[in-house]
């Protein structure tokens, strides 16, 4: 098997829609750089209109004060005209960020989690070893997540995941 | 009748601070980190497997604007008319980020019984605003100069801040008067999410916390008066059994010194002249019914000539609980 990563960098902008550095053409070798990766993180904001009616909308996250939950929505589109199968995201919380119980989403994936980034299982079968006694695994302890998605991606299509994390 | 005179020093009983806590902490990441996330995902196609790696989202910490004043533990007991009285404050920085504060002391507090009057100057920063701040008013602390020397605490720092006042001499047992001090954020205060744009640590923003970026907390001063009285009265027998004011008559005094109030009257000295006219019966000078001697030596009393004829007791501190205090002497008409 030939695995090779071709790194897709795309510069992290204002606007939702990031930027493409590289456009594979159809029919290019299709084991490299068929799935675009993009990932966002944005804060809930209430926005005011002319009206005073108050609304919450999602802006993209740049200064944060510690408290604030910030909402990571990582997308992988299929560019290429072949379906790509076990499409599997992974993503670490971010640093001096903690995870909100329950806030990981993917339409058409299992989700599983990691304390150490080698062993990943459903939160039920995480655990800790403390002062002597193993207990489940507490949310704000999870560093990583996983989404595997069950179904092939088909062509033009993306695979959606998302997750919220507190900044501490 | 001469009149006769206690003199007292009021005391003043400090308390020993007690070492404030403060159950509030800092919230957070320091202000300025950059916190960076990138997504990786691994597929298949066909029988080749890759991996992509997103693009990195980048968010910075920005600083929190919160503070907390602690006061002083309990009311502080002083005396009336009495000079520089210490109120001991501490000062926290809440925020994620070093910030400088400016402190203000308010004595015209609503609810008390008398404005404290400041000193000058009214305000000390602990050892200057340093850190590791012994917590103990000394020659080590700086006066506060708004301004010019603001406290500038880092992240979860805090300095004790104190202030000094004098107490007014017509202020009586029982009162109670009251000062505040506030800090307030340099960057600046408002409703909680109030921004100040690019004047965080590392040029982040600031942004107002829970705390409105200012607290304000007062101590209070409890007057501890003690008002001590003297009662005399006489009793007259002449040499013939009768009480008629004659010459070789003999008049024995009674004096009854009490002290009322929640203060203590130090060192009180009771001295009363010897009449005109009279003079005093030697070895009838006593105290609570106990004879003192009349020279000067290890007990409370003394007979005295110059500058002129009078006795003397030492009563002690004298407080409300000490009781009524009884000092008898004679005297012969001349």
């Amino acid at each position: 098997m030939i695995q090779g990563t071709r790194k897709i960098f795309a510069a992290a902008t204002l606007l939702a829609c990031g930027l493409v550095s590289q456009v594979h053409a159809q029919g290019a070798p299709a084991d490299k750089g068929c799935i675009l990766l993009k990932s966002t993180a944005e804060v809930a904001k209430e926005v005011v209109d002319a009206k005073g009616v108050k609304s919450v909308q999602m802006v993209t996250a740049e200064k944060v004060v510690p408290g604030v939950e910030v909402t990571w929505t990582v997308s992988a589109n299929n560019i290429c005209k072949v379906p790509s199968e076990k499409v599997t995201i992974n993503n670490a919380v971010p640093v001096h960020m903690t995870y909100v119980a329950g806030s990981a989403t993917g339409a058409g994936s299992d989700i599983t989690f990691s304390l150490d980034g080698k062993t990943f299982a459903a939160p039920a079968q995480l655990t800790v070893v403390e002062n002597g006694a193993t207990r489940p695994a507490h949310a704000d302890e999870y560093k990583h997540i996983r989404w595997v998605f069950k179904d092939s991606l088909a062509p033009g299509a993306t695979a959606v995941a998302r997750f919220r994390a507190v900044l501490n | 009748m001469k009149s006769f005179r206690i003199s007292t020093l009021s005391s003043v009983v400090l308390l020993a601070f007690a070492f404030g806590t403060n159950n509030a902490h800092a919230v957070g990441v320091a202000a300025g980190t950059s916190i960076d996330n990138t997504a990786t995902v691994d597929f298949t196609v066909g029988t080749v497997t890759s991996t992509a790696t997103s693009n990195t989202t980048q968010v910075v910490v920005a600083e929190i604007l919160d503070v907390s004043v602690t006061p002083p533990t309990g009311q502080t007991p002083v005396a009336p008319g009495t000079t520089g009285h210490v109120l001991r404050f501490r000062v926290d920085n809440l925020g994620n980020g070093a910030e400088a504060f400016l402190l203000v002391a308010n004595n015209a507090v609503t609810g008390d019984n008398f404005d404290p009057v400041a000193a000058s100057p009214a305000i000390y920063l602990d050892t200057g605003g340093l850190p590791a701040t012994a917590g103990v008013f000394d020659a080590s602390d700086v006066p506060y100069i708004p301004g010019s020397n603001d406290p500038n605490l880092v992240a979860d720092g805090f300095v004790y801040v104190y202030l000094v006042n004098n107490i007014p001499n017509t202020v009586t047992d029982g009162n109670t008067g009251r000062a505040t001090l506030t800090a307030s954020a340099r960057t600046g205060t408002g409703p909680q999410g109030t921004v100040f744009a690019g004047q965080g640590t590392g040029s982040t923003d600031a942004v107002v916390g829970t705390t409105t970026a200012s607290d304000v907390d007062q101590g209070e001063y409890l007057v501890q008066g003690v008002t001590v009285t003297a009662a005399k009265s006489q009793v007259v027998l002449d040499q013939f059994g009768g009480a008629r004011p004659l010459p070789g008559a003999r008049i024995t005094y009674t004096i009854v010194v009490n002290a009322v109030g929640t203060g203590t009257a130090s060192t009180s000295i009771f001295a009363d002249d010897i009449p005109a006219g009279t003079a005093y019966v030697a070895g009838t000078l006593t105290l609570n019914s106990a004879p003192l001697t009349d020279g000067a030596d290890v007990d409370a009393g003394t007979y005295e000539t110059t500058p002129t004829p009078r006795v003397r007791v030492q009563l002690g501190d004298l407080k409300q609980a000490s009781g009524t205090q009884t000092i008898q002497f004679a005297v012969l008409i001349q």
